[in-house]
């Protein structure tokens, strides 16, 4: 059962949720960090009817924001929300309207980019066996997890419905000894997820070591039993985490 | 100190239950809002009185009570008695025993108004059938409850928005705030000739919040409501039945329900619930087709029908709440000791507790998971339950307990 509005909603995860990646992909990845060193450039994606990202690159440091940025290099236009689907589903292409000689960029260095990341967030057994590719691949999944959670909690009729009678409070997930940590934020009706820790947090979600937290967060383990065995610790508002669980698990109908 | 308990073979029996039933255990005994899961026993192996046993052989003051159904006591001699002699007899038969009809005897002689009893098996069955009845009787599709009220999981009790229910399962139940006379005139008002029932608990006991008395008149002005709107007043007795008054919650608080659902209570643990309702929709609770596979097994029915007769006897919620109010006492002047406020609500038969100045609820989390490692069995999240099993060896072990382990939150840095 997905959403009447399933592509707008997923435009927003892809935006949202899966190109803040980059972010990391950049500073953590080696290679990716080699091949973006000398990027000076700021992509802005627009929807017609649907969300506003960018993302920069700059001296190594990658940035991806909501809405507008201030001065983009290039300009990246979609029809629909559907289109911009298309494209993160490699079965479309953009619209170009800003930077139409750095077309040769987007295609080529760009899209190595995403590709990269793609290679991350679609993990195998064979690549999860590296201990490398496993962490990167938890950070990347657990940060997926909470944008996409707050974009669903903000627009998806059953995350709504899911979150609705929760007021103000914070859910912290974090992967133990002293892995990756992300957090969400609900105050009456405003939704919002963030990198790192939160010393605001009223409930908390500890993931007992990497390799947990990856076949927890990708679903390959009960939920329940992981709990219940102290795999995963919950602590705190306990509605806040079983609404949560509800939206998380929405989040493979719209991004698999 | 106190010496503390752990969980190998619950643990290993949990393993095990993983890999053959959904979640290990599923429902509200799930280990999951017990929180640390590593502080609760999972799987119980006997129960005597106001106590059980679990699977390592740690025993608990149970403060749970099976969530509600034990009430005289674990093994109680008087039920099991009526238990084993009807089990001779016969259980599961192609017709219902005399018992079935006696069971409702008792019942509507015990509870104020009702004219008629029908038996299930769980709460949930009897808050459907009431719902049922009453879209009978009134031609009508909206149901009024509140706000974090539990009548079960069917889907239209639990709302869009949870796995496994669809918008429609839940359209037509319209929630407002608990206490709210206004919001339920506001509802009337948007759905004209269309509000087919008012559903609610005697008093608001959602989890994860302070439980709520019904304010001075509310009862009376949603019964008179109800009568100038011709909407039938359905009262969930599920989890309050028999711990405020024998008559039923309804006769503690002073009004007149249409449809009482019982459960928990009358059995002392025997599978049975029941729905009890006026004359004047017995008919329209005929016309409703409704049962069940076991709904007229004899056991469980002879099981109630001693319970709510000893729970008659000795006057049970009097004894639950008088002395679920000295432990109460007891126990929030124990945490003043240790510089905590312990707020109590809810009545005492069936209270919920939490720690004030704890936002995130950790502090009262990690207080009552000490208290299960030492054998006071207390949750977080839900109200607790006491029998009139309970006594004082239980109240002054308890006591020392609730001493003990808010010493070990403090010592843990809480």
């Amino acid at each position: 059962m997905t959403s009447p509005n399933h592509e707008f909603v997923k435009a927003n995860l892809n935006l949202y949720a899966v190109l803040q990646n980059l972010e990391d992909l950049v500073e953590k990845d080696s290679d990716s960090a080699t091949f973006t060193k000398n990027w000076k450039e700021t992509i802005q994606f627009s929807v017609m009817g649907g969300p506003e990202a960018y993302v920069s690159f700059n001296n190594g440091v990658c940035k991806a924001g909501r809405g507008r940025a201030g001065k983009a290099t290039i300009k990246l236009y979609f029809l629909s929300p559907a289109h911009l689907n298309k494209m993160f589903d490699n079965k479309g292409a953009p619209i170009p309207l800003k930077g139409f000689t750095k077309l040769p960029f987007l295609a080529t260095k760009f899209s190595k980019l995403t590709k990269r990341l793609e290679y991350f967030l679609k993990p195998t057994d064979v690549l999860l066996a590296d201990p490398n590719y496993r962490a990167l691949n938890t950070l990347f999944t657990l940060n997926t997890a909470v944008f996409a959670a707050a974009e669903l909690s903000s627009h998806e009729d059953f995350s709504k419905a899911s979150v609705a009678g929760l007021k103000k409070g914070e859910v912290l997930m974090k992967v133990l000894p002293e892995g990756p940590c992300a957090h969400i934020s609900f105050d009456n009706g405003a939704i919002s997820a963030q990198k790192g820790d939160s010393k605001e947090a009223t409930a908390f979600m500890y993931m007992r070591n990497v390799d947990v937290a990856n076949a927890f967060l990708n679903q390959k383990t009960d939920a329940f039993s992981a709990i219940a065995k102290g795999d995963v610790a919950i602590w705190g508002q306990m509605p806040f985490l079983d609404a949560l669980s509800r939206v998380l698990d929405r989040i493979p109908l719209y991004l698999t | 100190m106190l010496k503390t308990y752990s969980y190998e073979q619950s643990q290993a029996l949990f393993d095990r239950a993983a890999k053959v039933i959904p979640c290990g255990i599923y429902g509200h005994m799930s280990p999951a809002p017990l929180i640390p899961p590593s502080d609760y026993p999972f799987y119980a192996q006997s129960g005597a009185g106001s106590r059980f046993t679990d699977v390592d052989g740690n025993e608990f003051i149970d403060y749970m009570c099976a969530y509600g159904p034990m009430v005289l006591g674990y093994n109680h001699p008087k039920v099991e008695d009526a238990a084993k002699k009807q089990r001779k007899l016969g259980n599961c038969i192609t017709a219902p025993g005399p018992v079935m009809v006696e069971l409702a005897e008792k019942l509507t002689d015990l509870v104020t108004g009702a004219d008629w009893a029908f038996f299930a098996k769980n709460g949930g069955d009897t808050t459907t059938y009431a719902v049922m009845i009453a879209r009978a009787a009134t031609g009508r599709k909206k149901v009024v409850a509140i706000k974090g009220g539990y009548h079960g999981v069917a889907p239209w009790t639990q709302g869009y928005g949870h796995h496994g229910v669809i918008h429609e399962d839940a359209d037509n139940i319209l929630r407002i705030p608990w206490n709210d006379v206004a919001a339920f005139e506001k509802v009337i008002a948007e759905n004209p000739d269309n509000v087919a029932a008012f559903m609610a608990t005697p008093y608001h006991h959602p989890t994860f919040a302070d439980n709520e008395m019904p304010a001075d008149g509310y009862w009376a002005r949603i019964e008179a409501l109800c009568r100038k709107k011709g909407i039938v007043l359905i009262v969930d007795d599920i989890r309050c039945g028999f711990r405020l008054d024998v008559h039923g919650s309804h006769a503690y608080f002073g009004f007149k329900p249409d449809l009482v659902c019982f459960c928990k209570a009358i059995g002392n643990g025997y599978p049975i619930s029941a729905l009890v309702g006026t004359e004047a929709l017995k008919n329209d609770a005929a016309r409703v087709f409704y049962t069940g596979s076991y709904w007229f097994s004899a056991v469980p029915m002879a099981a109630a029908l001693a319970c709510i007769t000893e729970l008659e006897r000795i006057n049970g919620p009097k004894i639950m709440l008088e002395w679920g109010q000295k432990l109460l006492d007891g126990m929030v002047e124990i945490a003043k000791s240790h510089g905590y406020d312990l707020r109590v609500s809810g009545a005492p038969s069936m209270p919920y507790l939490r720690l004030t100045d704890d936002p995130s609820l950790v502090l009262m989390q990690k207080w009552c998971g000490e208290c299960t490692r030492r054998g006071a069995y207390f949750t977080s999240h839900h109200n607790w339950f006491v029998s009139t099993a309970h006594n004082d060896d239980d109240m002054q072990k308890t006591f020392d307990i609730v001493d003990d382990a808010f010493r070990a939150v403090k010592q843990g840095g809480i």
